[in-house]
């Protein structure tokens, strides 16, 4: 049987994916089965065609609307030639290949709008086994044999957060799921929600069964609307077939489930936060203790975890804890299973990568990203998005595992992994999520409102070439005092991207500072641009396209730029034919 | 069990930390906490170091964190001192508003113009006086002689003229002498006695605080009454001595023993003194006439400015004849040359070698010596005085102005043989004051020829004695510096006599920057014009020229005030803490978040720029008063907090209740009494 499948996640949509949908539809013969899947997991191939002849995979990529006609002239004669141009190269597969998807598992496979289909791949029988083969106390057992740990990015043993839920007295509980994803750069979450909802609405039931509680919330961002949307259909049908709602498998455990959508502050991720939110009040953290197991959604007991953690925990009970156990570092404290990164960044081959615990960084950006884009060099990545910090290439065979990136200064966080090359200025970065974090600050505590308020502050002026001496002290007090005395983690994890980027980048920092030189020549109040004589034919085509009138010079000889006029656009360097203008 | 800062100490269950430091006598610092309302854990400043059994050291929130078995807790580590160090720097860097009025930093003295200014539009008199009394002990007699720093500094200034402090200052004093005339309350007798070496404004409010302190206060004057040159220095017509008699009268009432016509180096010695008491300010002025050094200086009908005043003072005018010459272009000179009028000189001129641009004298002195028919004589200078024994002419050198000198005035030159005789029957000096060091010989000098005094401490080579006033350091000065030396010297000597060797140091105060810009939206309210004697009439007469407010004028003219200070200084907890932890934000100076000033509710002032973000306010609203009128808008560095779609909070459904102004921890919320000048809170 034919089946044709096209991604389309959020990110297939915007390169097209949903034009090149309506183009087969009228192109093909209508016993072609045409349907949607969610994320592929390969951003930089987008749009994504997936051709399945009983079962075998022909997979054609940066499919164009117009393609169409040559699709359906392929199915039809079988003639490969006629796509040739569009199938994926052996390279770009191994980005695939070298993966081991869990989370994952049926991203960009299954239809995530069809209920069948996610019981065809095993939906709900993890959640049929639990609640009528399975003690609550068993459940969270096995997730404790399977090491599962937060994947928000704190790491957190989730079978503890079940068991102390479980314990607490009070009634009702909740089960809550934090899909406000709002690290720059990360999309893992968006993914598993558009590709496979199933997963995430088994994994909360059974945490739901696991803890005892009466109704489970998915809390999502508003700016996830396809994600919502498919969400809803999701609940929608499961209900519809009995797995959300009363007496579910005929057992004894009832559950309800919704979705809340969030109104677009980071901080809101934060749990306490989020309950807040939930309330309906200013989205603002709570003090802890007392924590969320204790007194949560309306002061009572309640659980929290991220998407990505949910959407493991069907599998763990369906192949058991000790398979999962089995992926990542060794030893009690090892970090188990796999995770999801986003990777993006000036990297070759950007997308989704599921891999287990204790590959390598350099395995992520070399080997199955690819490496670098246009020939540059590694120069950092940043993990963990603005809680997290960067690693330089001197780090790039740390091992993905909680303990060993903590010790590099910055986090496994949630999985944002963003590439840099050396054009990066790491100054500019750490501003960059300074930025950030100070318009997220949710203005609660004074570390944290006031704090990265300054911090930004002094970012700034270095990058504008008003650094003073001391100020990367000044900036080191700063971070330290704001981490110790900052309320939530938002404030707490704030400074790592200028801790890191002083620990790893510091004679980047001085050059600023002493030198006002930006040696990734990245912040405009630094850059200098001349021309070299040597290679100058006075063309005059720099002087024409310069805004303001800065280069001077007669035609046939040298030109020259006034320094003190320039606007450093980058203009003249962009317009030579000659590579005479330099930048530095 | 638990440990506190190394010592067992039981506890309740259920109780915080805060709680239970509280209970133990420690003080531990917080913005954002009220025993009435849920912890929230937004000023951070309460945190502490807290281990739980053999766990890593945290710093918790003391307000939140309940006391569990086995915690050790150091509530004022040195990591825990830093933190909140750190939390206040950055509160103070976004802190924008003046913790002390302009015209208040103004005065040497410090005196609190903004609070009595607005007593004095509430017509609480008294608590006017009281406040000034809180500097000065002889307000009416300052209010009408002082050349007014806190007016050069006045912010309505911007809008059109400063308020008219020093006028406002003798009236509230005079409306407090007419009767239940404020008395301070003095200390129990501390025992130690404290001599006081001359009865000037200096020596007087040196005894006055002194003695309120509780030390026995002797003052010891060589003249026949205290006053200094207030009383031999500022003619009758200015500050009529009935008005300095009461003034000094109140201070023999608290207990202030004094010995008129008793003259240092004479009748009583610095080293007797010593012997007698336990300590000594040496407040004895500056009270010889400057010398020019001209030829005929000598002659008989040549006298000394002050030495003239005082003489008239006395009641033994010296004979000046009918044309006199005064020399100098200050207020001395400008006292003299009218004193002359009033004598019944009939040609006065004044001698000045610059022009009227340049006099250092005060604009409506010399306008008011131009009315009484006083000629100026600028552009010249004496270069010799001429007669046959006694003073017949003074010969003038012409000058002209050339380039600016190191005061920045432009420095007078003579035009080479261009002078100007005129036929006068004395002259009188008018050019400066210098020190009488006599009986002072064993204090160290300073070149000028006065006594060396610690500008921070105004103690002098010897052990016990300090000095303030005209006879220290730079020399001669306004009477407020004198009183403001004398203020912080009296500080210092109190310690001084417990045992304790303090230093007088500026408190740290939050100041910000005013443009007229800011204030175009006031309306205009012109300044209150001083009704005085008409010209004629008053040069007839040393009655006091200035008629002084009605009241109805002077509560006018004080509601002009605009109100710089902070209404809630003496309470601010910030400004407490501040300095408690030496915080300095310099390091961390950088944007302010605009917030506005919300003057709108008829009993609740606003002021976001001084506004924490403590969240307090907020709280009171919801959990005391169940009304939640307000809420915070908003995100990092620029939230706010304000009623509902940032109305106006009179538009809100705020009732008024003053929960919130209660809990305020700084000058962000302030209660109205509606209809009414604001006045800050006094002291908690």
């Amino acid at each position: 049987m034919l089946e044709i499948k096209v991604g389309q996640g959020s990110c297939g949509i915007s390169a097209g994916a949903a034009k090149v949908y309506d183009a087969l539809q009228a192109a093909l013969d209508a016993d072609v089965k045409l349907s949607v899947t969610g994320c592929i997991g390969m951003c930089f191939l987008e749009p994504i065609v997936d051709i399945y002849d009983d079962g075998k995979l022909t997979r054609l990529v940066r499919v164009q609307p117009k393609d169409a006609q040559a699709i359906a002239q392929y199915l039809q004669t079988g003639d490969e030639a006629s796509v040739a141009s569009l199938k994926i190269s052996a390279e770009d597969s191994a980005f695939l290949d070298k993966q081991t998807r869990i989370a994952l598992r049926n991203c960009g496979l299954i239809d995530p709008e069809n209920l069948d289909d996610a019981v065809a791949h095993q939906g709900y029988a993890a959640l049929r086994k639990a609640v009528t083969e399975m003690t609550p106390e068993e459940v969270i057992e096995e997730i404790k044999i399977s090491g599962l740990a937060g994947r928000g990015g704190a790491g957190f043993p989730t079978w503890f957060k079940w068991n102390a839920a479980r314990q607490s007295t009070g009634s009702p509980k909740y089960l809550i799921c934090n899909a406000d994803e709002g690290d720059p750069g990360a999309f893992m979450d968006r993914a598993v929600i558009e590709g496979d909802p199933h997963a995430l609405i088994e994994g909360m039931l059974i945490g739901a069964y696991a803890i005892g509680a009466a109704e489970a919330i998915v809390y999502v961002r508003a700016e996830y609307p396809l994600a919502i949307k498919r969400l809803e259909k999701a609940i929608a049908d499961a209900s519809a077939a009995g797995y959300i709602g009363e007496h579910i498998f005929g057992s004894d455990f009832s559950c309800g489930f919704r979705i809340k959508a969030g109104a677009g502050a980071f901080v809101c991720g934060e749990e306490t936060a989020l309950i807040e939110s939930l309330e309906g009040q200013r989205g603002m953290p709570r003090l802890k203790p007392p924590f969320p197991a204790q007194s949560g959604y309306w002061h009572k007991p309640s659980n929290i975890n991220n998407v990505e953690t949910f959407a493991n925990v069907a599998w763990i009970l369906n192949n058991g804890g000790e398979a999962f156990a089995a992926m990542g570092t060794e030893g009690s404290k090892g970090t188990k299973g796999t995770k999801v990164f986003a990777l993006t960044g000036k990297i070759k081959r950007g997308g989704l990568v599921e891999i287990p615990m204790g590959k390598t960084l350099r395995d992520v950006v070399f080997d199955i990203g690819g490496g670098m884009r246009g020939e540059r060099n590694f120069k950092g990545v940043q993990l963990g998005g603005p809680s997290g910090g960067c690693v330089p290439l001197a780090g790039i065979d740390t091992i993905i595992d909680y303990k060993a990136l903590s010790a590099t200064g910055a986090i496994m966080g949630s999985g944002g992994m963003v590439i840099m090359d050396e054009d990066t200025c790491m100054v500019q970065m750490a501003k960059f999520f300074l930025d950030f974090t100070a318009k997220e600050s949710c203005g609660k505590c004074v570390a944290c409102r006031i704090g990265t308020k300054r911090l930004l502050e002094i970012l700034t002026r270095i990058c504008d070439g008003e650094g003073r001496e001391g100020d990367i002290e000044l900036l080191e007090e700063l971070c330290s005092r704001i981490k110790e005395n900052a309320l939530c983690g938002l404030g707490q994890t704030a400074p790592n991207p200028v801790l890191t980027t002083i620990r790893y980048f510091r004679d980047e920092y001085e050059a600023h500072i002493r030198d006002k030189r930006c040696p990734a020549g990245e912040c405009t109040a630094l850059v200098r641009y001349s021309i070299d004589a040597d290679k100058c034919r006075g063309c005059s085509l720099c002087s024409r396209k310069c805004p303001v009138n800065a280069i001077s010079g007669e035609i046939g000889k040298p030109f020259s730029i006034d320094s003190d006029a320039c606007i450093r656009c980058g203009q003249c360097a962009a317009v030579c034919k000659f590579g005479a203008v330099r930048k530095g | 069990m638990i440990l506190l800062n190394g010592k067992e100490v039981a506890f309740v269950p259920g109780q915080t930390l805060l709680e239970l430091a509280q209970a133990n006598g420690i003080d531990i610092p917080t913005l954002c906490h009220d025993a009435r309302i849920e912890p929230y854990g937004a000023c951070g400043l309460c945190v502490c170091e807290v281990r739980m059994g053999q766990g890593p050291a945290k710093l918790m929130r003391a307000c939140a964190t309940k006391v569990a078995d086995g915690m050790t807790v150091e509530t004022h580590s040195e990591r825990v001192m830093r933190s909140r160090k750190f939390v206040l720097e950055m509160l103070l860097s976004d802190h924008t508003g003046d913790c002390i009025a302009p015209c208040s930093l103004a005065c040497p003295g410090g005196t609190d113009c903004q609070k009595y200014a607005a007593l004095i539009a509430r017509g609480e008199y008294h608590k006017a006086a009281e406040t000034m009394k809180d500097v000065i002990p002889i307000p009416a007699s300052i209010g009408r002689i002082c050349p007014h720093p806190c007016e050069k500094k006045c912010r309505r200034a911007l809008v059109e003229e400063p308020v008219s402090l020093a006028a406002l200052k003798a009236f509230g004093a005079d409306m407090d002498l007419l009767e239940n005339t404020f008395v301070p309350d003095c200390k129990p007798a501390t025992g130690k006695r404290v001599a006081v070496i001359g009865g000037g404004p200096g020596g007087l409010t040196a005894a006055y605080h002194l003695r309120r302190m509780g030390h026995e206060v002797h003052i010891f004057d060589k003249m026949p009454k205290l006053g200094g040159m207030l009383r031999y220095g500022i003619p009758e017509y200015r500050l009529p001595k009935a008005v300095l008699d009461k003034e000094i009268a109140l201070m023999e009432n608290i207990g202030v023993q004094m010995h008129p016509n008793t003259m240092l180096g004479r009748d009583v010695t610095l080293d007797g003194l010593r012997a007698d008491f336990d300590a000594l300010v040496v407040a004895t002025g500056a009270w010889v006439s400057s010398k020019m050094h001209v030829a005929g200086e000598d002659l008989a009908g040549v006298f000394g400015g002050i030495d003239f005043l005082r003489e008239t003072a006395l009641g033994n005018p010296p004979a000046i004849g009918k044309t006199v010459a005064v020399c100098g272009g200050g207020n001395t000179a400008m006292d003299a040359c009218r004193t002359a009028v009033r004598l019944g000189a009939e040609t006065v001129y004044v001698i000045y070698r610059r022009t009227r641009d340049e006099m250092p004298a005060e604009q409506a002195e010399i306008e008011e010596a131009i009315e009484e028919g006083v000629q100026f004589r600028f552009l010249t200078n004496p270069d010799e005085i001429c007669g046959d024994g006694k003073v017949e002419s003074i010969r003038l050198q012409c000058m002209q102005l050339g380039a600016p000198d190191a005061s920045g005035r432009r420095r007078p030159e003579p035009i080479e043989g261009k002078f100007e005789t005129l036929a006068v029957d004395s002259v009188i000096m008018a050019i400066g004051q210098k020190t009488d060091f006599a009986g002072l010989e064993t204090l160290e000098a300073t070149t000028r020829g006065t006594v060396a005094a610690d500008t921070a401490t105004f103690r002098t080579n010897l052990d016990g004695v300090f000095a303030v006033g005209d006879v220290t350091n730079k020399g001669a000065d306004i009477a407020i510096s004198a009183i403001g030396e004398a203020r912080k010297a009296a500080d210092v000597i109190d310690a001084y006599l417990h045992g304790a060797q303090i230093a007088y140091e500026k408190p740290f105060v939050c100041e910000k920057e005013v443009t007229a810009a800011d204030l175009a939206g006031r309306e205009k309210a012109p300044r209150a014009k001083m009704p005085v004697l008409p010209a004629d009439e008053r040069k007839q007469t040393f009655t006091e020229m200035a008629l002084g407010f009605d009241e109805e004028t002077a509560r006018k003219e004080a509601s002009r005030c605009l109100e710089c200070g902070c209404l809630d200084y003496a309470q601010c907890r910030l400004i407490r803490y501040a300095r408690e932890y030496e915080a300095d934000p310099a390091p961390y100076a950088g944007e302010k978040a605009a917030r506005q000033k919300d003057d709108s509710h008829a009993v609740i002032l606003r002021d976001g720029n001084k506004c924490i973000l403590c969240g307090l306010c907020v709280r009171a609203c919801d959990q005391l008063e169940k009304l939640d009128a307000i809420g915070l808008i908003g995100r990092g560095f620029t939230t706010e907090v304000g009623a509902e779609f940032r109305l106006p909070l009179a538009s809100s459904i705020c009732n008024g209740c003053g929960k919130c102004v209660e809990v305020c921890p700084t000058g962000a919320l302030y209660r109205k009494t509606e209809g009414q000048k604001n006045v800050a809170v006094d002291k908690a």
